[in-house]
């Protein structure tokens, strides 16, 4: 069956507090019409951003995204539009409905700002909010509706022209466990209707619904990463910030110094790591992508270890140094 | 943009002036009072202009004569002997010429029996001395002009509030009013008594024959010795002058009025669009156009700036009714005010319909509003 979603080497980078962040590197991903696919990973990995240029709100730096065979990427403003209006239909976390339109004005705002008559965007609405089992809360604001019936009008409207593509941020996160029944038999019904959804989330309670799994996060890397010994020369780069990293390093001889970019192309020293020091323990500890370049100043010399084995190592110093301790 | 794009911004806009209506109405009440005070301040500076229209054009003369040295007939007039009429009278091009004293008198309106004068009732009243039946006698709407027989007749102001009939003193002289005019006031709404010409040089001139002006209809063709001609656009800017830095200062504190509308209307819609901010995040990320946001936000201010104005002109009404100042207003003055409020919030709405045409759709995600 030919792709529905072509995510090819995407790269996005955006500032954050005076720092270039740059969530996803390289990443690809292809999906199927009719496929559910979750977005795994720890907050910060990108999941959201993902969502973001999937659904044409950010700008990649580097990459393709072809959604049922059209570039996204490089679309002009009013292309783009059409594209968030007919191709990629998106559920927030929040649900995000208007809180001032009913639950069938807050769909039939989207059929009526693509075109569609009055009466056709009401009775399109009115049959998706059926869809939806919330026939009898069509006049209800947001306000008056419980967290699980809201998410449903987010996903009706998600719905309302009929888009091949669903993304769905965090649907659960606002939700007991009552309320993500219903929510969950949705978004497995409309993948089923040959639409491909993608879900971003933490919840594993998706896990049974999916088709296919996507880890954001790194962790399958730090698993097989293996120890390394470098030696490194005066200026050369050890690893990059926004790079996943697997393994921790320990300076042997010389110096690394930690450099953090900011958004205007300079960069900020914020660590010197001295002989006997280690440094790079948060992104395979945490599946983060590095916070920061290392490096070396001077000719330097590090040796890196899988988190596993860093551990290790630093619980049999630990003893070693208790034992001496005792025996002094 | 289809009937359909206009349809979802009118729902979208319109739903939204009812979910906050309580703000939005307290800001059209308080831009409301804003724009029936603006209004206010124009009828005051309307009625400036209209009353030295008025008292010009009821007097009726072609060219006015003043004494050669004398900005004016209103203003600073100096007297001088009324025999110099005689002359005027037999110059080529003048069809009829007759004197004029202004003059300025207190009083305390109208004589009542057995009620004594209080002070606080007196008023000053601007005095014109004319000829009966001559240049100058004004026409009235009630009641008949100037009668030759009898000095003490006047024909006085409706603003007055003197009947016909009734007696008014003018500094202590009792004068029986015979007749009405309307609207013929000036500096700022001073009410004007018409006397015969003999009764004001009594009353303004111990009773020497003396005049201020010369009424002449037609237009001498040479010099008048010792005089000089003015035309009735020149006369009005005489008798426009003492009021001329008010009706600047009026019109300045109008147009603050204006701007302080704005400000309110400008302020509730921005902070309608700071708190709308994810809504309009959303908006953009399921398709809509930033234009139409910005647009619905127009229409938001547009909305309420012709609602105040509105609710500016039934305020204006009572306001009036009860100031102390003439406020003098058309139908075209009325009809400007929605206009004029459509252009305030247009104005006003511009900065935060920017705001919100720039937010960022990726702020949708993420879980926050």
């Amino acid at each position: 069956m030919t792709n529905l979603l072509e995510v090819s080497d995407l790269t996005v980078e955006y500032s954050s507090g005076g720092y270039k962040v740059r969530p996803l590197s390289g990443f690809s991903l292809q999906a199927e019409p009719g496929q559910l696919g979750l977005l795994l990973g720890a907050s910060g990995c990108g999941k959201s951003t993902l969502l973001s240029a999937l659904a044409g709100l950010l700008k990649p730096l580097s990459g393709s995204i072809r959604v049922d065979g059209t570039e996204v990427v490089g679309m002009g403003p009013k292309a783009l539009n059409r594209y968030r209006q007919t191709s990629v239909g998106v559920v927030f976390q929040a649900f995000n409905l208007v809180p001032s339109l009913t639950a069938r004005e807050n769909i039939e705002l989207v059929c009526r700002t693509a075109g569609q008559s009055r009466a056709t965007a009401r009775s399109r609405a009115e049959q998706l909010l059926q869809t939806v089992d919330l026939e009898d809360r069509m006049r209800h604001r947001p306000g008056s509706m419980s967290g699980g019936q809201q998410q449903r009008v987010a996903i009706a409207r998600a719905l309302a022209l009929d888009p091949p593509l669903i993304l769905a941020d965090e649907p659960t996160a606002h939700l007991d466990y009552i309320q993500v029944e219903g929510v969950l038999n949705i978004l497995r019904r409309l993948a089923d209707d040959d639409r491909t959804v993608l879900i971003a989330t933490h919840d594993e309670r998706l896990l049974p619904l999916a088709d296919r799994i996507v880890e954001l996060s790194p962790r399958a890397a730090a698993a097989a990463a293996v120890a390394e010994h470098r030696n490194l020369e005066d200026g050369e780069v050890l690893f990059r910030q926004g790079e996943p990293g697997s393994l921790v390093y320990t300076v042997e001889s010389g110096t690394i110094r930690l450099v953090r970019q900011r958004d205007d192309g300079t960069e900020e020293t914020i660590n010197e790591i001295a002989p006997g020091a280690y440094f790079g323990e948060l992104a395979p500890m945490f599946g983060l992508a590095r916070s920061a370049t290392a490096r070396a100043f001077g000719p330097t010399v590090v040796s890196g270890l899988p988190m596993s084995e860093f551990r290790a190592r630093a619980r049999e110093s630990e003893a070693q140094h208790r034992t001496g301790v005792t025996n002094d | 943009m289809g009937t359909s794009a206009a349809g979802s911004i009118l729902l979208a806009s319109i739903r939204d002036l009812q979910w906050r209506s309580r703000r939005f109405i307290l800001a059209a009440l308080a831009t409301g009072m804003v724009f029936g005070l603006a209004l206010m301040m124009s009828g005051v500076a309307n009625s400036f202009s209209v009353e030295i229209r008025n008292t010009v054009d009821i007097l009726d003369a072609q060219t006015w004569l003043v004494r050669s040295g004398s900005p004016g007939p209103f203003t600073d007039p100096v007297p001088f002997p009324v025999s110099a009429v005689v002359a005027v009278r037999q110059a080529p091009g003048v069809l009829a010429a007759d004197p004029i004293l202004v003059g300025r008198a207190l009083t305390a309106g109208a004589i009542v029996a057995n009620k004594p004068t209080v002070a606080a009732d007196e008023q000053d009243v601007n005095v014109l001395g004319v000829i009966p039946a001559g240049v100058g006698s004004p026409p009235v709407v009630e009641g008949h002009r100037l009668g030759q027989g009898d000095s003490h007749t006047a024909v006085v102001d409706e603003s007055l509030g003197i009947d016909i009939g009734q007696q008014l003193a003018l500094n202590g002289t009792a004068f029986t009013v015979v007749g009405l005019v309307t609207g013929i006031t000036y500096f700022a709404g001073q009410p004007t008594v018409f006397i015969p010409f003999s009764a004001a040089d009594r009353l303004n001139a111990d009773g020497a024959p003396l005049a201020t002006a010369i009424l002449v209809r037609g237009k001498p063709t040479g010099t008048v010795a010792g005089f000089t001609q003015l035309t009735d656009s020149q006369v009005r800017a005489d008798l426009g002058r003492p009021t001329a830095q008010a009706d600047k200062t009026i019109q300045l504190v109008e147009v603050l009025l204006w701007l302080v509308a704005a400000g309110i209307i400008g302020a509730i819609v921005y902070l309608s669009a700071l708190e709308r901010r994810g809504d309009f995040a959303v908006l953009k990320a399921v398709g809509t156009p930033s234009s139409y946001l910005f647009l619905g936000l127009v229409l938001q201010a547009i909305l309420m700036a012709v609602g105040a104005a509105i609710i500016g002109i039934l305020i204006e009404i009572p306001m009036a009714g009860g100031s102390s100042m003439a406020v003098r207003l058309s139908p075209s003055d009325y009809a400007a005010v929605p206009i004029v409020s459509l252009i305030v919030g247009i104005v006003a709405s511009i900065l935060p319909a920017r705001r919100a045409a720039r937010v960022d759709p990726a702020i949708a995600f993420g879980g926050g509003k």
